[in-house]
């Protein structure tokens, strides 16, 4: 059978179908395959491509001038406020490395630090990143970095805990704050050298009595002893003047006789 | 007895994890609004529908040209096979829908419901080696028309995403035009980056503007379909790039 040609030209109405159209028959509008389409359509499509907006600065080049401020989860505000507790109730605080150590040797650490009251207290970087610097304790920023610990205590007993520490040679100690004093690790190695309050005590008595104790056994000697001395310490004052030397020698012979 | 006490105190107290960082969690879904239906299951989908007399119909192609009009947004479900052009689906792809999601859901926790209706529009073929001529040919068989942007298959429950991406997937390469598995989410997001496209499109010449103005005459190339959809329909193909 020969191909028929349908001639079909529709009038030409606004919003109709196109003013040329093909008379040969060809497929129709919905095709399982793309039909190929007319070269000027072809240009319309690729003329009109969508184009994004370009940014003036790469992505990366300048900081963004809004600071996003992230929420902090319930769990981090719980444990800002233990830190604070803990940072009021303790007199020394010491930050320590811990370095692989095992649940064993830990557990005996504390089982040997909890005998002196001193406690290991674990809390993550990020909670004492975010309280350190509203705290007056902001210059211990730097030793919160990596694995850290803390033990913390109500009096600094240092020496008991450097004991301890000696036993257990991976946790190196870092710094600390004792009796509202920042500590390096010499520091903490100076305080624990020094002396006890009764010693230090003891030791300002004996300072200030010093010079009556002094006299006192000067005067317990023998009198001849304590007129050379005098006579020496006059010769020292005045190097020039003997006559001056003879008459006060007088007065101490008489008062070394009373005596 | 007091140093006991401390042991194990100390015990509990070191069984915590040790750890420099802090992890914070995602908070998990909340899935109060979620009802689970009684036949949470795809329901079996006939053939055939139960006419006494069938109708032969014409081809009407326009049913799968073009955006869809219903069925292009969430009702109880979660996420969804979208159709991401338009085709006509056959029984043997519902029930290989039906038996493949059938066979994953767990029915205590997920529910699937269809989006298409059976297939209602009779198909009809010309016996083999026919010459034309001689009327039209008897039907074969229905199918449901379906066009880009409608939903399939819904899927919802105490569920997230994941779980169910991979049998959605596997079901929707296996369907005759191109689908996407989407949550409510995802669909919303894509409504919003083409309407957000459209506004900050750096091109002054838009298909639209050029189609509507016919300017250098091209509405002799360009159909009244292609210009109420701005060109981003072709037949039955979609094409997502298009502004």
């Amino acid at each position: 059978m020969a191909a028929t040609l349908c001639s079909r030209i529709l009038l030409t109405k606004p919003g109709c179908l196109p003013l040329a159209q093909s008379v040969r028959h060809g497929s129709k509008a919905v095709t399982r395959h793309r039909k190929p389409m007319h070269i000027l359509k072809q240009k319309l499509l690729a003329v009109t491509e969508y184009i994004p907006p370009k940014p003036s600065a790469a992505p990366g080049a300048y900081p963004s001038q809004t600071k996003r401020m992230e929420q902090e989860s319930g769990l981090v505000r719980f444990l800002k406020k233990k830190v604070e507790t803990t940072f009021e109730e303790c007199k020394m605080l010491v930050v320590v490395q811990n370095n692989a150590t095992n649940a064993e040797d830990m557990l005996l650490l504390r089982h040997r630090l909890h005998k002196h009251d001193i406690a290991i207290k674990f809390f993550p970087n990020q909670v004492m990143r975010s309280y350190l610097p509203s705290s007056q304790y902001r210059n211990m920023l730097p030793l919160f970095i990596g694995q850290t610990v803390m033990f913390v205590s109500k009096e600094p007993k240092v020496k008991e805990m450097l004991r301890v520490l000696r036993s257990s040679p991976q946790m190196i100690l870092l710094g600390g704050c004792i009796e509202n004093t920042m500590l390096s690790r010499e520091g903490i190695l100076n305080y624990s050298r020094l002396p006890s309050i009764t010693t230090v005590q003891g030791e300002l008595v004996g300072g200030l009595t010093l010079m009556t104790s002094q006299t006192v056994s000067m005067l317990q000697r023998h009198p001849a002893h304590l007129s050379a001395l005098l006579q020496q310490y006059i010769k020292q004052n005045q190097p020039g003047g003997t006559p001056e030397s003879t008459a006060p020698e007088t007065t101490p012979k008489t008062e070394g006789a009373a005596v | 007895m007091e140093s006991w006490c401390g042991v194990t105190l100390l015990l509990q107290q070191h069984l915590k994890i040790l750890s420099a960082g802090l992890k914070t969690y995602e908070l998990p879904q909340d899935y109060s609004g979620v009802v689970i239906p009684e036949k949470p299951k795809l329901k079996f989908l006939n053939k055939v529908p139960n006419f006494k007399k069938a109708k032969k119909e014409m081809k009407r192609l326009r049913d799968i040209q073009g955006p869809a009009k219903g069925a292009t947004s969430f009702t109880y479900g979660q996420y969804a096979i979208v159709a991401m052009g338009g085709g006509y689906l056959e029984w043997g792809h519902l029930e290989m829908m039906r038996l493949t999601i059938n066979r994953q859901l767990d029915p205590s926790t997920t529910f699937a419901t269809w989006r298409v209706s059976a297939p209602y529009k009779p198909i009809t073929r010309k016996g083999l080696g026919q010459r034309m001529g001689g009327g039209k040919g008897a039907i074969d068989f229905y199918v449901t028309p379906v066009k880009c942007g409608r939903l399939i298959v819904e899927v919802g429950g105490r569920i997230e995403l994941g779980e169910v991406e991979g049998v959605l997937n596997q079901v929707a390469r296996k369907l005759p035009f191109p689908a996407k598995v989407m949550s409510k989410e995802s669909l919303a997001a894509m409504h919003q980056e083409q309407a957000e496209k459209e506004a900050n499109n750096q091109n002054p010449w838009t298909f639209q503007r050029i189609a509507r103005s016919n300017m250098l005459g091209l509405r002799r190339v360009i159909s009244p379909f292609d210009l109420h959809n701005h060109g981003r329909f072709t037949g039955k193909f979609f094409n997502p790039s298009r502004v």
